[in-house]
């Protein structure tokens, strides 16, 4: 039985990853000699849920999650975090454990608080710390430790202009990951193994605008210029090294959730619903950065003239207060349609700071989703297709914002995502995330057979 | 991990999760049981992944990496 090796870098771009690929030996080689295509991510293109969409098959409407915070029922206030149990569809490797393979997975984002499987698991930066039960089976941790001494989920402190010890802490963390990567696939049993590596997305996130040229905030002369670049060599020494443990017959997948492109800026989107006439507080003037969470709890909305409210983050989600759902709905369920079309129309036609339009998209649960499960947003909102933020916190006076309201951010996340497969006879083209899964299974059955 | 009461399984359901171990992917019964168990609950919603604290240091992070405001 040919093993498949699935290595996730988190946030690997297409285009990024091209360029930077003559400087990769390995990776280049796997690309050449297999394929290398663009991976359409999931709406929205955000690790959370996107790795599991790609591990199940799932869109995020069949799962029920759309983003790392989820509305747990319809009060105002009820919003929780998504962990492992969220995700009730089998993934992958329950459905190769039931054909009697094993697997190793490895920082895989949504398997915290882990799962037994048939193999080993080392959960995900969603883990609270090293203290709690971290992996399947539990008594793994100390193999871990063994292995990768102080283990890091994640770089800590990762909002900072001391952008030195962000790049140690980024690389202790990727080294100590691939340490344990290697130690786990030449001591235990496996048939599949799949491993992610979150650093791409937080050097993506700190160092865009050190590397790319057209971002508004590129200095050419910065110090860390060549942070991004010198990073992914590691990687590609890391993945070297990890190749040279596997037998040779090993498929390997090199894959992402998503990619990455430049943030020229945020829209604040509940400033903007309030001053369109559709969000009401109770309070006058308020701190620049105000969480709109805070004034639920404080009972500072003003259910009864609010029509809609907004969670910011990467994406932005609007959620309409309809009677009849919500506690206080202000909007007449038959007027639920002819208010979220007309709302969708002025949001997609917010301009930037000249008047100018910067393409925003608005997307349609229903229309964008297989099935619709859960409480899905009302509306995704895409400012300037995902190179503005769309900022949650109010009290900042103006809708346009040109740092990010939760400190230095370089990236935003863009659509495609990245898979090489090697060997592969297919060369090119677009893939779907919601594709791999099943290509990890075809593989798995035509070894089988 | 929390503190430990000792609960009594039938011998037959011991002697298979023992036979299995290996497959099991589990170093002893006790282990496999409490994950079993642990993962049953959760999608029940019996058992919550996150302490309150836990959800709110969560939560903090996810604000700290930009994934939340």
């Amino acid at each position: 039985m040919r093993k498949l090796a699935l290595i996730g870098l988190d946030c690997a771009d297409p285009v990024l990853l091209a360029e930077l690929l003559p400087g990769l030996p390995t990776l280049r080689e796997l690309a050449a000699s297999g394929s290398f295509a663009r991976l359409r991510s999931v709406d929205p293109p955000i690790t959370i849920p996107a790795w599991m969409c790609m591990m199940t098959g799932k869109d995020p409407g069949e799962l029920g999650v759309y983003g790392f915070r989820n509305r747990k029922d319809t009060s105002y206030a009820g919003l929780g975090v998504a962990s492992s149990a969220s995700f009730s569809a089998p993934a992958v490797w329950d459905l190769l454990g039931e054909r009697g393979l094993r697997s190793i997975l490895i920082g895989v984002p949504g398997t915290y608080p882990p799962k037994p499987v048939k193999g080993i698991l080392v959960s995900c930066f969603l883990a609270p710390s090293t203290e709690v039960a971290f992996t399947y089976p539990a008594t793994l941790r100390e193999k871990v430790k063994a292995l990768a001494g102080e283990y890091l989920f994640d770089a800590r402190e990762f909002r900072t202009e001391d952008k030195a010890r962000l790049v140690e802490e980024v690389v202790a963390m990727t080294k100590r990951r691939f340490a344990l990567v290697r130690g786990l696939v030449s001591t235990e049993p496996w048939d599949f193994l799949a491993a992610v590596e979150i650093g791409p997305d937080r050097m993506h996130h700190a160092f865009f605008a050190h590397h790319d040229p057209r971002h508004p905030k590129h200095d050419p002369a910065s110090p860390f210029r060549d942070a991004l670049r010198e990073y992914y060599q590691l990687l590609d020494q890391e993945i070297a090294a990890l190749l040279s443990d596997l037998p040779s017959r090993t498929r390997v997948l090199v894959v992402s959730d998503h990619g990455v492109q430049r943030l020229e800026g945020g829209i604040a989107l509940n400033e903007w619903l309030i001053r369109a006439g559709y969000l009401a507080l109770k309070a006058d003037s308020l701190e620049p950065g105000t969480r709109l969470g805070d004034l639920v709890r404080e009972g500072l909305v003003d259910w009864s003239r609010t029509i809609a409210w907004g969670e910011g983050g990467y994406y932005g989600r609007i959620f309409l207060n309809v009677a009849g759902r919500e506690p206080e709905g202000a909007i007449p369920s038959s007027e639920y349609e002819i208010v979220r079309t007309k709302l969708a129309r002025e949001l997609a036609a917010i301009p930037d700071e000249e008047g100018r339009p910067i393409g925003t998209r608005v997307l349609f649960p229903e229309e964008i989703y297989r099935e619709v499960r859960g409480i899905a947003p009302d509306l995704l909102v895409y400012f300037g297709d995902l190179r503005f933020r769309s900022i949650g916190t109010v009290g900042w006076g103006r809708i346009h914002l040109r740092e990010n309201d939760t400190g230095p951010d370089d990236a935003n996340h863009a659509p495609y995502g990245i898979l090489i497969d090697y060997p592969s006879e297919q060369k090119g083209g677009d893939r779907s995330i919601l594709e791999v899964k099943d290509l990890i299974l075809a593989h798995f059955d035509k070894e089988a057979s | 991990m929390s503190k430990a009461r000792e609960i009594r399984l039938s011998e037959e359901v011991v002697r298979a999760i023992e036979a299995h171990l290996v497959e099991l992917s589990a170093g002893s019964v006790e282990e496999y049981v409490e994950a079993v168990l642990r993962e049953r609950l959760r999608r029940e919603g019996h058992l919550a992944s996150y302490s309150p604290e836990e959800e709110r240091e969560i939560t903090r992070r996810l604000r700290d990496l930009g994934y939340l405001d």
